[in-house]
């Protein structure tokens, strides 16, 4: 999960890990940014996304005696992060959650191939991020935790507490979710194939 | 892929009966089939010219999704730039509350309960001697603890600087700085020990004496089981022991935490003891403070000064120059008194002999046994004492509710002052085991240190101050258990005025439960071991933050991204 050609910052967390006060100051310089864009795709405002940040390092501060230095620092880091933003979208237990929760029985309609080519083509990125703000909580934090963290279907599953079996499907529906957000879904279920 | 049951069919109508359905395409691109899988849906994709575009469009919708994520379209705000800074004003934030609260709780203290008392203890009486002078203020009470400084002082430098070292441990790396650090400890330390050891003696027996015809030139410290003291002590007397005697002559003070304490000799300056009895046959030049379970002024003995006493039981046979203030069980006055009289107990005596120059007022359960043959100034004024159960009476639930405003009250001022903080404080309060445990050290380990803190001069504004922080977190321990509380019942958020609407229920109920009668005390107890330990997690936590400064305020690292963007093709196997 860590970035091509990046090295590790091994020397860095085993400072850290010792109590190193400047070791954790490197380690905040080089992860908090990343850190806090997870976050504010992932939280639904950007105030959320700042306390989640400095909460999330807070945390890991305890935590980072548990890291396994055998794996890589920034999948774990994003961990820490995801378990984290979802545990918070969790407790808030907000109307979309339940609104997704009526969706999960609606059966998805097949696109067409040609129309969704066309909405992706005319679609910016922009507008995708505009999108994804109005998404459930389940869907978003999906679609974050594999497309920005690029994180496995195990680890997804993990954190958003589902068999690894359903993930595929949660991450379908939110696609259909941004889709309509996107507001071509009718276009799309239109000319579905048969 | 779809199976079908009409082989005979057209091809192209089978292929189309035959299309991929979404999600095998989603875990195709995503690389989550398994191999042979994935080679059919390879197998199909290069036939099926409608699967084959909606392969490349998903593609394409992970590629927009990826790159729409990854944009920095926005810098990192200042605020987590400066998130040590931040940490660091936090901290100066808590302290400087501190003090302001301290400084404003001393003069309250100060303007509320000392300045009334004194001036009513000058209108009973108590002028002559002043007693809150005499105890507090003046040189008397602080004289006889000077000498004692050298291990009391030592043992607060250590508490000090053992909140130092782990206020800094983070702070300080260098061995050299932290080496410096310690070594002035132990360089004070050194300066102090040598400079009052000079001037003080120590004996340290079963059986310690100054015998008849010795003199003492300095102050005197017994530890032992048996002390005497018969010949002259210039300085003062400290006395450690199971019994003692002092029936030779004392220049300074007799500061005395002993069993069993018998004065028979001259004292010219006070007595200050704990004791389980004192019997005084001798002459106390001034003033008398004494905590024990009896004592006995008897004929012969005589105090110059005032006496102030918390007994069982007092008899005063001998006189007394100035003021007696006692609290006593029983109160048995036989002798004269020069001064007024203010006490109370349960039963008080005034014989026949009794001479008492001024005011006497007496708060009692029972009224006084006043002989008419005593010669006093005024008559007794008598106040009966009331055990009325608290919950008996109607103020009582009218305070009640009072009480639980002024704590909402209070919540809501913390919780808009202190958000993040309220918050985390009330999260730990989850971490069952930790805060009980943190509040039990705190709840008890704050006052000890604070108080061995208190005897140094520095130590004497941070103990204070200390105290007052503890005395203000008891009562918020009891908000954010009530906050946690109401989440249990409402449901939890982290949303600020959600949060402050389920303290006020849950302060509501605690309150509640805290009348109970006598469970309430030992809920009210739990509560604030509880609340206490999840602010002190909370506490522990801001003091912690020591993220290097000097962050940058623009994006500056790229994140650590998604490797396989790009999609398609076998899963290796």
């Amino acid at each position: 999960m860590s970035a091509p050609g990046k090295t590790e910052p091994t020397e860095a967390i085993a400072r850290a890990r010792a109590g190193d006060a400047e070791a954790w100051g490197e380690l905040y310089r080089e992860f908090a940014p990343a850190i806090f864009r997870f976050c504010r795709r992932a939280l639904p405002t950007r105030e959320d996304a700042e306390d989640a940040t400095m909460e999330i390092f807070m945390k890991l501060r305890d935590k980072l005696i548990q890291y396994d230095q055998t794996r890589s620092f920034s999948a774990w880091l994003y961990k820490v992060a995801a378990n984290h933003c979802w545990d918070l979208l969790r407790r808030r237990k907000t109307r979309q959650d339940k609104e997704t929760g009526d969706l999960e029985n609606v059966p998805l309609e097949h696109p067409d191939p040609n129309q969704l080519e066309k909405l992706i083509e005319q679609r910016t990125s922009e507008e995708v991020r505009r999108a994804l703000g109005k998404l459930g909580s389940r869907a978003r934090m999906a679609l974050v935790m594999r497309y920005y963290s690029d994180m496995s279907y195990d680890e997804i599953a993990d954190a958003l507490g589902v068999r690894r079996a359903f993930v595929g499907v949660v991450l379908l529906r939110a696609r259909h979710e941004l889709r309509q957000a996107l507001g071509e879904t009718s276009v799309l279920a239109a000319g579905g194939a048969s | 892929m779809n199976g079908t049951d009409n082989p005979s069919a057209d091809r192209a109508a089978d292929r189309a009966m035959e299309h991929l359905d979404e999600m095998t395409c989603l875990l195709y691109i995503e690389r989550q089939l398994d191999r042979g899988r994935a080679q059919e849906v390879s197998t199909h994709a290069q036939e099926c010219g409608v699967c084959r575009t909606l392969l490349r469009a998903m593609e394409r919708e992970s590629r927009l999704l990826t790159r729409a994520m990854l944009e920095e379209e926005e810098a990192l705000p200042a605020r987590l730039a400066q998130f040590q800074e931040r940490a660091r004003r936090s901290l100066q934030w808590i302290w400087g509350v501190a003090f302001g609260l301290a400084a404003t709780g001393a003069y309250a203290l100060y303007t509320s309960y000392i300045e009334p008392w004194q001036q009513k203890l000058d209108q009973a009486g108590f002028g002559g001697s002043n007693l809150l002078n005499l105890l507090i203020f003046q040189g008397a009470f602080w004289k006889g603890w000077q000498s004692m400084i050298t291990l009391l002082e030592v043992l607060a430098m250590l508490t000090l600087g053992g909140f130092g070292f782990a206020f800094f441990r983070r702070r300080v790396r260098r061995g050299s700085v932290l080496a410096l650090v310690l070594a002035g400890f132990c360089g004070v330390a050194a300066l102090a020990v040598p400079a009052a050891a000079s001037v003080t003696e120590f004996r340290h027996v079963d059986t310690a004496e100054v015998g008849p015809g010795e003199t003492i030139k300095s102050d005197i410290f017994l530890f032992c089981h048996h002390a005497r003291i018969d010949g002259t002590v210039e300085g003062d007397v400290y006395l450690f022991a199971q019994d003692a005697s002092v029936s030779g002559h004392v220049k300074g003070d007799v500061i005395a935490f002993v069993q069993s304490l018998r004065v028979s000799g001259q004292v010219d300056g006070n007595i200050r003891t704990f004791a389980n009895n004192l019997t005084l046959t001798g002459h106390v030049t001034r003033n008398v403070l004494i905590f024990a379970e009896v004592m006995n002024l008897d004929a012969t003995g005589k105090i110059d000064g005032s006496l102030t006493s918390f007994l069982a039981s007092l008899h005063l046979d001998g006189p007394v120059g100035r003021d007696l203030l006692f609290f006593a069980a029983n109160a048995n006055i036989a002798g004269p008194v020069g001064g007024g009289i203010r006490g109370k107990g349960d039963t008080l005596s005034i014989r026949p002999t009794a001479e008492v120059a001024g005011p006497i007022r007496y708060e009692g359960n029972n009224p006084p046994d006043v002989s008419p043959q005593a010669k006093l100034a005024s008559p007794v004024e008598y106040h009966k004492i009331e055990h009325k159960r608290p919950y008996e009476e109607g103020g009582y639930y009218i305070w009640q509710v009072i009480w639980m405003a002024a704590f909402v009250l209070f919540g809501l001022v913390l919780f808009q002052l202190m958000p993040g903080f309220s918050k985390e404080a009330v999260g730990n309060t989850e971490r069952y085991g930790a805060s009980a445990g943190l509040g039990v050290l705190v709840m008890f380990g704050v006052p000890i240190a604070a108080v061995i803190a208190c005897v140094t001069v520095v130590g004497l504004f941070i103990g204070i101050s200390t105290l007052f922080v503890w005395y203000a977190a008891l009562h918020y321990a009891q908000i954010v258990v009530g906050a946690a509380v109401g989440q249990w019942i409402m449901g939890r958020t982290n949303e600020t005025w959600p949060l402050i609407g389920r303290m006020a229920v849950g302060v509501v109920i605690v309150r509640l439960c805290t009348t109970i009668p006598h469970a309430g005390g030992w809920v009210k107890f739990g509560v604030i071991l509880w609340g206490v330990g999840a602010i002190s997690l909370a506490l522990y936590r801001r003091f912690q933050p020591s993220i290097a400064p000097g962050l940058p305020s623009g994006p500056v690292v790229p994140p650590s991204l998604p490797a396989n963007t790009t999609i398609g093709g076998v899963q290796p196997a």
